[in-house]
């Protein structure tokens, strides 16, 4: 019976070092890019799930002027065309598989627009890694939205009632008073983000994204041996992974030491 | 009375939940004058955070009326001088109303000095060096200058209120609002931030206070509201209220508190 591992086989894998060491690059700029696309759509996400915007608002008040409390008209009244859009992107987002996301946006959306075929870095295939980035980008905004929105109901309704009192407007208070106080609470999910979609950019490779995966894959092509690669990968992806992990652990006590009201 | 120094007339407030079933406030009538310090006492659950809260509509009222500088605060839309109809700017007529919480509500984020010159700076469009000065001259006046580049969370809850109230007088509000501002502190911090008070009330800043200190509702108030059950039950003068109580349910209060 052939054994599971063969030393030897590592030592084939060393001529590829180089695709290796791009991958992890590549891996690591995909996921940057995507939780800072995911972050940006999924802010914009949450404030639209949290807005009150309500066009039929009118149609919920009766002829004596006062708000309707049941009915049709009352619940047509409190629609939110905003919330409901950003509602149904995230469910529908958190609902499907990466994989079914990642080729939609591939052979869909970008079979119809030509992206143009440069290298970024010298080894970095555009027409793939940019699909990427704004698939995992789009996936990563519906579960960033909620933590967003969490964060964001999170911070003490004073806080707003407080401002508002001195004469800042909305947005104003958003922008200077929730959202400053919201997001430090919610840097270290969003870090956490990031090593999810280390693991998760691995999907990737099936559009001939270069990361990590696909080194494996280019070693298992001209070789034929499969299972040392993947042991390299799991090392790889480990070496990465852990210690952010870790790391993000140590510095999320820290910030609750520093931080009681 | 309404008088000619008239600031804010509260006409038959209404703030009714439910579509009525809960009533928080029933019909308030009142006129509060300049240089008012207008003490709001009852039992709780009696409406008075709600009748303080819809002046500033931190609450939005269901009836009535409240008219503020010449201006009907409940309606979204009014007419100007000239005719036309525009939208009501909440916005602008906050900044007339300073508004004092029981928790205080610093932004813990930003320092002492940081929480002053907000609003200054981004409402009223100060620049930082003016608004900086203004913000360290309050701060002296209650004793907290050198506490100017602290965070909330290194000061006591009597510090934190006194800040709180003059993070609010850097508007140069017309009217303070204050909504039990020293129950929330430890009972030997309660004097410190009475103290902030007595004085303003001495510079004759109109002042609505709601409170359960019935020593400076007697004090330094010179009208008092009783509330009870949403309505305004009762009003007059400290001694009125507190030495000739004519209401039944002000009475009973007053047994229970005194
Ligand atoms: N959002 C709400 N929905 C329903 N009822 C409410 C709401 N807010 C307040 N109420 C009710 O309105 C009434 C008046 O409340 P309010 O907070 O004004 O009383 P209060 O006099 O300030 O009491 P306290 O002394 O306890 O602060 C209460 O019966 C309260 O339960
Ligand atoms: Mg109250």
């Amino acid at each position: 019976m052939d054994q599971f591992v063969k030393w030897s086989n590592f030592s084939k894998i060393v001529p590829y070092a180089e695709l290796f060491k791009e991958g992890i690059l590549v891996t690591v700029m995909l996921s940057l890019f995507t939780v800072m696309i995911g972050f940006c759509l999924a802010l914009v996400l949450a404030l639209m799930r949290m807005s009150n915007v309500r066009p039929f608002r009118a149609l919920g008040i009766d002829k004596n002027g006062h708000q309707r409390e049941s009915g049709a008209l009352a619940v047509i009244s409190r629609f939110n065309p905003l919330e409901f859009l950003a509602t149904a992107y995230v469910e529908i987002l958190r609902s499907t598989p990466v994989i079914v996301q990642v080729f939609i946006i591939y052979f869909g959306v970008f079979g119809v627009i030509d992206l143009p075929s440069f290298k970024l870095l010298g080894f970095i295939k555009f027409d793939r890694f940019f699909p990427g980035v704004v698939a995992l980008g789009m996936n990563s905004g519906a579960y960033l939205c909620e933590i967003i929105r969490a964060g964001i109901q999170s911070i003490d309704g004073g806080q707003t009632e407080a401002s508002r009192s001195l004469g800042l407007t909305q947005v104003q208070t958003l922008r200077y008073v929730v959202l400053p106080q919201a997001l430090k609470n919610i840097l270290p999910a969003i870090a956490n983000e990031f090593v999810v979609i280390i693991k998760e950019s691995a999907i990737t490779y099936t559009i001939g994204v270069q990361d990590i995966m696909s080194a494996v894959n280019a070693v298992k092509g001209a070789t034929f041996v499969i299972v040392e690669p993947l042991l390299v990968a799991t090392a790889v992806y480990f070496c990465l992974c852990f210690p952010t992990s870790k790391l993000i652990a140590y510095f999320e006590r820290r910030m609750s030491h520093g931080d009681k009201r | 009375m309404a008088t000619r120094d008239s600031l804010i007339q509260v006409t038959d407030l209404k703030k009714h939940y439910k579509g009525g079933a809960i009533k928080a406030l029933d019909g308030v009538t009142v006129d509060i004058n300049k240089g008012d310090v207008m003490a709001v006492i009852g039992p709780s659950g009696s409406g008075k955070s709600t009748f303080l809260r819809s002046l500033n509509l931190m609450e939005e009222p269901t009836g009535g009326a409240i008219i503020f500088n010449g201006v009907d605060l409940t309606k979204k839309k009014y007419q100007d001088e000239s005719g036309k109809m525009v939208k009501l700017d909440i916005d602008s007529l906050r900044q007339k109303m300073g508004m004092v919480f029981q928790h205080f509500n610093l932004f813990p984020h930003m320092t002492i000095l940081e929480n002053m010159v907000l609003a200054p700076m981004k409402v009223k469009g100060m620049n930082r060096e003016d608004a900086e000065k203004k913000a360290l001259d309050l701060l002296e006046r209650v004793g907290l200058k050198d506490r100017a580049d602290a965070y909330p969370i290194q000061l006591s809850g009597g510090q934190k209120q006194r800040v709180a109230i003059v993070r609010a007088l850097a508007m140069e509000p017309e009217v303070m609002l204050f909504d039990e501002p020293t129950s929330a502190l430890d009972p030997e911090m309660v004097g410190e931030v009475l103290d902030v008070m007595k004085e303003l009330a001495k510079e004759g800043m109109t002042m609505v206070v709601v409170t359960h200190e019935m020593g400076f509702a007697r004090e330094v108030g010179n009208r008092v509201l009783f509330m009870a059950d949403g309505k305004l039950m009762e009003q007059g003068t400290p001694e009125e209220i507190f030495e000739h109580p004519q209401n039944s349910r002000l009475k009973e209060f007053l047994a229970k508190v005194l």
